[in-house]
C-alpha cells in the first residue's frame, strides 16, 4: 500500500467512524437483560421476539418520533442465564457501561423487582413486560412501570368460574414454585378459596430447580384434591404435569399459571395438556383499537405472524411488544429522551393500545386491563372469560 | 399417613435412590481409592445425559446407549487422570480438589457454550403406562432407570471383587505401598479407577436423562447427591453407594412428605451432618480412611 492510498484509507476510516458516532449519538438505546439461556430461556426468548418485532416496526417507519425528528432505536440485550443475581448485574452493566436511555426489565416478578432498584438509582425509566406481583411495585419506586395487572386479576375469575361451573369441586391443592410470581399467585388464590368457602387440603412450595415432584404429588393424590393449582414457569409445569400422569393423579380441575398460554407447553405435553385451565394478561382473541404503532390487536397478530413464520403471539410476546409501543408513545408525548420527563409521561399515560387500555396506577402497575381465562381444548387455547371474547365452555376432568 | 401413601412414598424414594446410587458409586470409588474428591463428577453425569439425549434424537434408546456412552466417558476419565490428575496425585487432597474443580469449570462451561443452559427433555422412552400395584403407581421409565442404575453399580462391585484388576483396585485402596510391593502398577490402577468412576457417571447420566430434564446447571445438584450418598454409604464402598443412594432417596422422599416439598435438599444436608457426627465412616465404609 503506498502512502497516498494509506492516507485516503485513513481519511475514509475516520469519516466512517465519525458517521457511526453521529448515528450512535442519535440512536435511542434500550437495555434488555433477559434469561436467554437456562431454565427460563423459553420465556426469555419470547420477550426477545416481542421486543425485536417492535424495534423492527419502528425502524421500518424511520425511527421513534422524539420532538421534531425521528430517531433510530437499538435494543442492547444481556443474557443473565436465568440467574437473578446476574440479572441485576446485567441491569447495572447496561445502565453504567452501555449508558442506555431506558431499560426493559428482566423476566418475571422476582428478577424485575431486583433489577428495578438499578433503574431507580440511575433515574432510568424501566418498563416491566412480565412482572405482575404487587411486591414488585410496592417499593415506592418512581421509575418502574409494568403491563401486568396484579395476580388476583388472574386467580379471582378462575375461582369464580370453577365454583360456578363445578359445584362438586370442594377440595383445593395449591403447589407453587418458591419464587415471587408463583407465591404471589398462591396468596391470591388462597383468598379466593377462603371467599368461596372451599377446603384447602394441600398448600406447599417446591424449590427452584426441583426436578422430582413425586412426593408432593403423592400427597395431593392422598388428599383427593378436586382442583389442583400449580404456579411456576413452563419447565416446572411441564415436569409437574408429566409426573402427575405417571402417578395417575386426575383432579377434576387442573389450573397452571404461567405456562399453558405458550404453544411450547401444548407441544411438549400433547394430550396431557388437554383441559388444563389457565389465565393470562392478554390473548390474541382480544380486540382492541390503539393509537400505538401497531394500531390494533388484529394488526399486531398479523405483524407477528408475518415476522415469525405464522406463529401466533402469546401474552409474553405481546407484552414485550407493548412495552416498546408504550415507551414510544411516552417519548412522543414528552419530546425528549430525558429520563425524568419520560417517566412523567408514562405516569400520566391514558392511552389505547393493541395490548388494551393503558393507565398506570400510583405504584406504576397497570390498572386498566381485564385478563382472559382460557383452557386448552383439542390442542388449542380456548377463551372462557371475559364473556365478550368467549370461545367455548369450561370442561372438567384431565387425562 | 396411611399405609397406601407410605407405600407410594417409599416406592418414589427407592426409584429416586436407584439413580442416586448410580451417581454416587463412581464418586465414592474415586474418593476411596485415589483420595481425590472428584468435583468433575456432576458434570460427567450431565455429559452422559446429553450424549443419551442426542442419541435419543437419532432414535437410539438411552438405556442401550449407556453401554457405549459409559465406556466413552470412562475413557475420557482415564485420559484426564493419566495426563492431568496424576501430576498432583501425591499432593494434599485440597490440591486435587481444586484441580478437579477447575476441570469441572472447564467442562461445565464448555457444555453451557455448546448446548446452552436450556432444559432438554426426552419424551417417554418406553411409552409404557405406569405399573399399578394396588394404589401404588410405578412409572415404567423410572423403574427401568432405577433398576439399571443399581445393576450397573452392582456390576462394578462384582468387577472389584471377582476380577484380578478389581482386586488390585481394592488392594490399592487398602494399602497403596503394600500393593506396589506386590507388583501392582499403582498409577495404572489410579487411571483405571478414575475411568470406571466417570464411566459410572456417564451411565448414570443416560439413566437420569431418560427421566429428568437435562441442563449443565444440574451438575451441582448431582455432585451434592454423590457427596451425601457417598458419606452415607461409606467412602470407597460400591455397595455402600447403593445403600447410601437408596437411603438418601427414601429420606428425601419422606422428608419432602413430612416437612415440605421445598426442604428436600435441606433434609439431605441435615442427614449428611448427622451421619458425619454419628458414623463418619458411613453405613458400610471403613473408619478413619484418609
Amino acid at each position: 500500500m503506498d502512502r497516498r492510498s494509506f492516507l485516503a484509507g485513513s481519511a475514509a476510516a475516520v469519516a466512517a467512524s465519525g458517521f457511526a458516532n453521529a448515528q450512535g449519538a442519535d440512536e435511542i438505546r434500550i437495555g434488555a437483560p433477559l434469561p436467554l439461556t437456562g431454565p427460563l430461556a423459553p420465556e426469555g426468548r419470547k420477550q426477545k421476539r416481542g421486543y425485536d418485532l417492535w424495534a423492527a416496526e419502528v425502524m421500518k417507519r424511520g425511527g421513534i418520533e422524539v420532538g421534531d425528528k425521528k430517531r433510530p432505536v437499538r435494543i442492547i440485550y444481556s443474557d443473565y442465564q436465568s440467574a437473578t443475581p446476574r440479572g441485576v448485574q446485567a441491569c447495572e452493566f447496561l445502565a453504567n457501561q452501555e449508558k442506555v436511555h431506558f431499560l426493559f426489565s428482566p423476566f418475571g416478578s422476582g428478577a424485575a423487582k431486583a433489577g428495578s432498584a438499578i433503574a431507580e438509582r440511575y433515574k432510568i425509566p424501566m418498563l416491566a413486560a412480565t412482572a405482575s406481583s404487587r411486591e414488585v411495585y410496592d417499593q415506592g419506586f418512581k421509575y418502574l412501570f409494568g403491563t401486568f395487572t396484579p395476580n388476583e386479576t388472574l386467580t379471582d375469575p378462575i375461582a369464580d368460574l370453577v365454583v360456578a361451573t363445578a359445584p362438586a369441586v370442594k377440595k383445593v391443592a395449591i403447589f407453587s414454585r418458591n419464587d415471587l410470581l408463583p407465591l404471589s399467585l398462591a396468596t391470591a388464590l388462597r383468598e379466593g378459596v377462603k371467599r368461596h368457602k372451599l377446603d384447602l387440603v394441600f398448600d406447599e412450595k417446591f424449590a427452584i430447580g426441583a426436578l422430582d415432584f413425586a412426593a408432593p404429588l403423592t400427597q395431593m393424590r392422598a388428599a383427593a384434591a378436586d382442583w389442583i393449582f400449580v404456579g411456576g414457569y413452563i419447565n416446572d409445569l411441564i415436569q409437574v404435569r408429566t409426573q402427575m400422569r405417571e402417578l395417575g393423579l386426575k383432579p377434576q380441575v387442573l389450573t397452571m399459571i404461567a405456562g399453558p398460554a405458550y404453544e411450547e407447553y401444548i407441544q411438549a405435553l400433547k394430550g396431557a395438556a388437554e383441559n388444563v385451565s389457565s389465565a393470562s394478561w392478554w390473548h390474541p382473541a382480544v380486540r382492541y383499537e390503539g393509537e400505538d404503532i401497531f394500531g390494533s390487536t388484529q394488526n399486531y397478530v398479523e405483524a407477528f405472524k408475518a415476522a415469525f413464520n405464522g406463529d401466533i403471539p402469546d401474552y409474553a410476546e405481546a407484552s414485550a411488544s407493548a412495552v416498546g409501543a408504550i415507551l414510544q408513545l411516552a417519548l412522543k408525548k414528552s419530546g425528549t429522551t430525558d429520563g425524568p420527563a419520560v417517566r412523567d409521561a408514562l405516569a400520566a399515560m391514558n392511552a389505547k393500545t393493541f395490548w388494551g387500555p393503558v393507565h398506570f396506577g400510583p405504584t406504576g402497575q397497570i390498572d386498566s386491563l381485564n385478563p382472559p381465562v382460557f383452557q386448552i381444548q383439542n390442542g388449542k387455547t380456548v377463551v372462557l372469560l371475559p364473556d365478550e371474547i368467549k370461545q367455548g365452555e369450561f370442561k372438567l376432568g384431565i387425562s | 399417613m396411611n399405609s397406601a401413601i407410605l407405600a407410594q412414598v417409599l416406592v418414589n424414594g427407592l426409584l429416586l435412590g436407584g439413580l442416586y446410587a448410580a451417581i454416587a458409586a463412581g464418586f465414592s470409588l474415586v474418593w476411596g481409592v485415589l483420595n481425590v474428591v472428584n468435583m468433575l463428577h456432576g458434570s460427567a453425569v450431565v455429559l452422559g445425559a446429553y450424549a443419551a439425549f442426542f442419541g435419543w434424537q437419532l432414535g437410539i434408546n438411552p438405556f442401550l446407549a449407556a453401554l457405549a456412552i459409559g465406556p466413552a466417558i470412562g475413557l475420557l476419565g482415564w485420559v484426564v487422570q493419566r495426563f492431568i490428575v496424576q501430576r498432583v496425585i501425591a499432593a494434599p487432597v485440597l490440591i486435587t480438589l481444586v484441580l478437579t474443580f477447575a476441570l469441572d469449570l472447564v467442562l461445565n462451561n464448555a457444555m453451557l457454550a455448546a448446548f446452552t443452559a436450556d432444559y432438554r427433555k426426552m419424551g417417554s422412552v418406553t411409552g409404557l403406562p405406569p405399573l399399578m400395584i394396588g394404589t401404588v403407581s410405578i412409572p415404567a421409565d423410572r423403574l427401568i432407570a432405577a433398576v439399571l442404575g443399581i445393576v450397573a453399580t452392582f456390576l462394578v462391585h462384582l468387577y472389584l471383587t471377582r476380577s484380578r484388576l478389581g482386586r488390585a483396585i481394592v488392594a490399592v485402596r487398602m494399602d497403596q505401598e503394600t500393593a506396589r510391593l506386590m507388583g501392582v502398577k499403582v498409577e495404572h490402577i489410579y487411571a483405571l479407577t478414575f475411568g470406571i468412576g466417570l464411566a459410572l457417571a456417564g451411565v448414570a447420566g443416560c439413566l437420569i436423562g431418560a427421566v429428568f430434564p437435562i441442563s449443565p446447571l444440574n451438575s451441582g445438584g448431582y455432585l451434592g447427591v454423590a457427596f451425601v450418598a457417598c458419606v452415607l454409604g461409606g467412602l470407597g464402598s460400591v455397595v455402600g453407594a447403593i445403600v447410601g443412594g437408596l437411603v438418601l432417596g427414601v429420606v428425601e422422599s419422606l422428608g419432602s412428605m413430612l416437612i415440605g416439598a421445598e426442604y428436600g435438599v435441606t433434609v439431605a444436608a441435615v442427614l449428611l451432618i448427622l451421619m458425619l457426627l454419628w458414623r463418619p465412616q458411613g453405613l458400610l465404609g471403613r473408619a478413619g480412611y484418609d
